[in-house]
């Protein structure tokens, strides 16, 4: 176990264009670490962590646009990619194959999330609503409307209660997953949300934006416990780590910065990528990020636990 | 219109250096060939006597410091004066006039985004596309996050016929504000149906290719040389049916409709008087080898 934040892997030209996206996934059945990243290349490509270092497993070929959002299903089987070629495409990321194409309508496919129990896939659309596909039949199932503007991120609380919208006119929304009943509607920003995430304990909601600032709401009294300054640009992504005690930014100041938790103080930044850093996530036990970007390259950090 | 701007843009650089002793210096600069060598001298003279007055009290340091700071704000304010005046000349349509404008505001704030946007917007107008571009990827390298500026990039690469990189800066460009619909349903749309045409008239042109290329070295008479007359009729057979599909590829060409759809049609005229002299000439070119 290491007691500092080092960079431990780099992986140069990943792909033949800016890394939009990433997803770090577990597989239940044999414990293999998987590495998702999308392009704006049109590509998806998989890659296996072992051994302290990654191994491209299968190209993933078919969308004709930018890969927008990847994420990995908590059991680890499947991988969901949109495009802005407005198509979901569900993969099988034991054999590199493709299980489901799903066209998501004009504009209408963003961050894509899988729910904790790996059954549907949340994406958020133009006009406001969050539409709910089943990964089993391919189909939209259900849709909750923010009534809002156009909704950039999306998240799942990790116990399946609540899903969190970010739109891009910096409004968050917070919905009850059992009712489809909109719970909290917050201003939480002037500016477009791009990256949402929960808690591992769902009680907090952490939220990044363009206007450079990173928000912590205490979701069951939807109040807002903390705003934290650092980056010197749009924040783009945010992770919360599985052990509850830190969190994860990327920016397109080039930066990747850890905080903890608690005491809401940024531990540790990061400068080694060469531009944006778009995509930000911990692996499954919080000891790994990874981070992606516009320089093409997957970065790995070790984490203190 | 264009002269009204000048003496105003000369007297109010000569106003906007306050320090009466630099005063001088700027003046002799601007008008000195303009006046009688006499009138000079003696002006000289006049404008001399006071600093030779007051040579002990200058605070040369802060003066020239003083100075500086004064010239930074004049480059940003007179930078912003010839943008706003580029602005109206471009609304007006005197394009090259406004270009003249911004080019002077570049060389005082090299580093305003907007100002290469503007010009590439003109400069596409202009159907020069080249320099469109290079503005436009001077405003992008300043400003990465705004997405105006992909868009007008995306444009200018467009209007040089560079449709594949045109169709990664709209995205850029939608990527970094999905909410712009003109930017899906314009721009992008309209960039992505024109590299499917390109593709549909390659694919053709690769097919035509590939077919003449059959016709002229027919697989079949590259095998072996022990020719037996069933081989040879089959050859012939097979030579005579790549001629007529070669033939029939010639015969259809890409035609993109109203609705920007590519499809492939025969081309009905004349095309009976021509195929049978094009034949003969492959004929003859098989012969030939």
């Amino acid at each position: 176990m290491t007691t500092q934040y080092s960079i431990l892997f780099k992986q140069e030209h990943a792909h033949d264009d800016a890394i939009w996206t990433a997803a770090w996934g577990r597989s239940e059945r044999d414990g293999l670490e998987t590495i998702v990243t999308g392009s704006l290349d049109d590509m998806v490509k998989v890659w296996k962590w072992s051994d302290e270092k990654l191994e491209l497993q299968w190209t993933l070929e078919g969308h004709q646009l930018g890969i927008v959002s990847v994420d990995v299903s908590p059991n680890g089987a499947i991988a969901a990619s949109s495009s802005l070629d407005a198509h979901i495409r569900l993969w099988d990321l034991e054999f590199g194959k493709q299980i489901k194409s799903m066209d998501a309508g004009p504009v209408d496919a963003w961050t894509v999330a899988f729910s904790p129990d790996s059954k549907y896939i949340a994406t958020g659309s133009h006009l406001g609503k969050v539409n709910i596909f089943g990964v089993e039949s391919g189909k939209k199932e259900y849709s909750l409307d923010t009534r809002g503007k156009f909704i950039l991120s999306i998240a799942y609380s990790p116990d399946g209660k609540y899903l969190a919208s970010g739109a891009i006119d910096g409004i968050i929304n917070i919905f009850d997953i059992a009712t489809g009943k909109l719970l909290h509607t917050l201003e939480g920003h002037a500016m477009p949300i791009r990256s949402l995430t929960f808690s591992p304990d769902s009680q907090l909601l952490v939220t990044a934006s363009d206007d450079g600032y990173i928000k912590i709401y205490d979701v069951q009294h939807a109040k807002l416990a903390g705003t934290l300054s650092g980056h010197a640009s749009w924040v783009l992504n945010v992770a919360f780590s599985p052990d509850d005690t830190h969190f994860v930014s990327s920016s397109s100041d080039k930066s990747v910065k850890v905080w903890d938790a608690s005491s809401r103080a940024c531990v540790n930044t990061f400068f080694d990528h060469q531009d944006q850093v778009w995509s930000v996530k911990y692996n499954g036990t919080g000891s790994k990020i990874v981070s992606v970007g516009d320089d093409r390259a997957i970065h790995i950090y070790d984490c203190p636990m | 219109m264009l002269a009204s701007y000048l003496p105003n843009s000369t007297s109010r650089n000569l106003t906007g250096i306050p320090n009466f002793r630099m005063a001088s210096f700027g003046w002799k600069r601007k008008v000195g060939e303009r006046v009688c060598k006499a009138a000079v001298q003696q002006f000289e003279a006049a404008a001399e006597k006071p600093e030779e007055d007051g040579v002990d009290e200058v605070d040369w340091l802060h003066a020239i410091k003083r100075r500086r700071e004064v010239l930074l704000e004049d480059c940003a304010a007179k930078g912003n004066r010839l943008k706003e005046e580029g602005t109206v000349l471009a609304q007006e349509g005197r394009h090259w006039e406004a270009i003249k404008r911004w080019d002077e505001a570049i060389q005082l704030t090299p580093d305003n985004p907007l100002l290469y946007e503007m010009k590439s917007q003109v400069l596409t107008i202009l159907q020069e596309v080249f320099p469109a571009v290079q503005a436009a990827e001077m405003a992008v390298k300043l400003r990465p996050l705004w997405w105006e500026g992909w868009q007008t990039l995306g444009r200018a690469q467009l209007s040089l016929g560079e449709v594949d990189l045109a169709v990664r800066s709209f995205q850029v460009a939608v990527h970094l504000c999905p909410s712009e619909r003109p930017l899906w349903s314009e721009d992008l749309a309209w960039a992505r149906r024109l590299q499917q045409q390109r593709r549909t008239a390659q694919d053709q042109t690769q097919r035509e290719e590939e077919a003449q290329q059959d016709v002229l070295n027919p697989p079949e008479l590259q095998q072996d040389y022990d020719f037996e007359s069933d081989e040879v009729v089959v050859a012939c057979a097979a030579v005579a049916e790549r001629q007529r599909r070669y033939e029939e590829l010639k015969r259809t060409v890409v035609v993109v409709d109203a609705e920007g759809n590519s499809r492939e049609v025969p081309v009905e005229e004349e095309g009976s008087g021509d195929t049978p002299s094009s034949s003969q000439d492959q004929l003859v070119k098989a012969r030939g080898l």
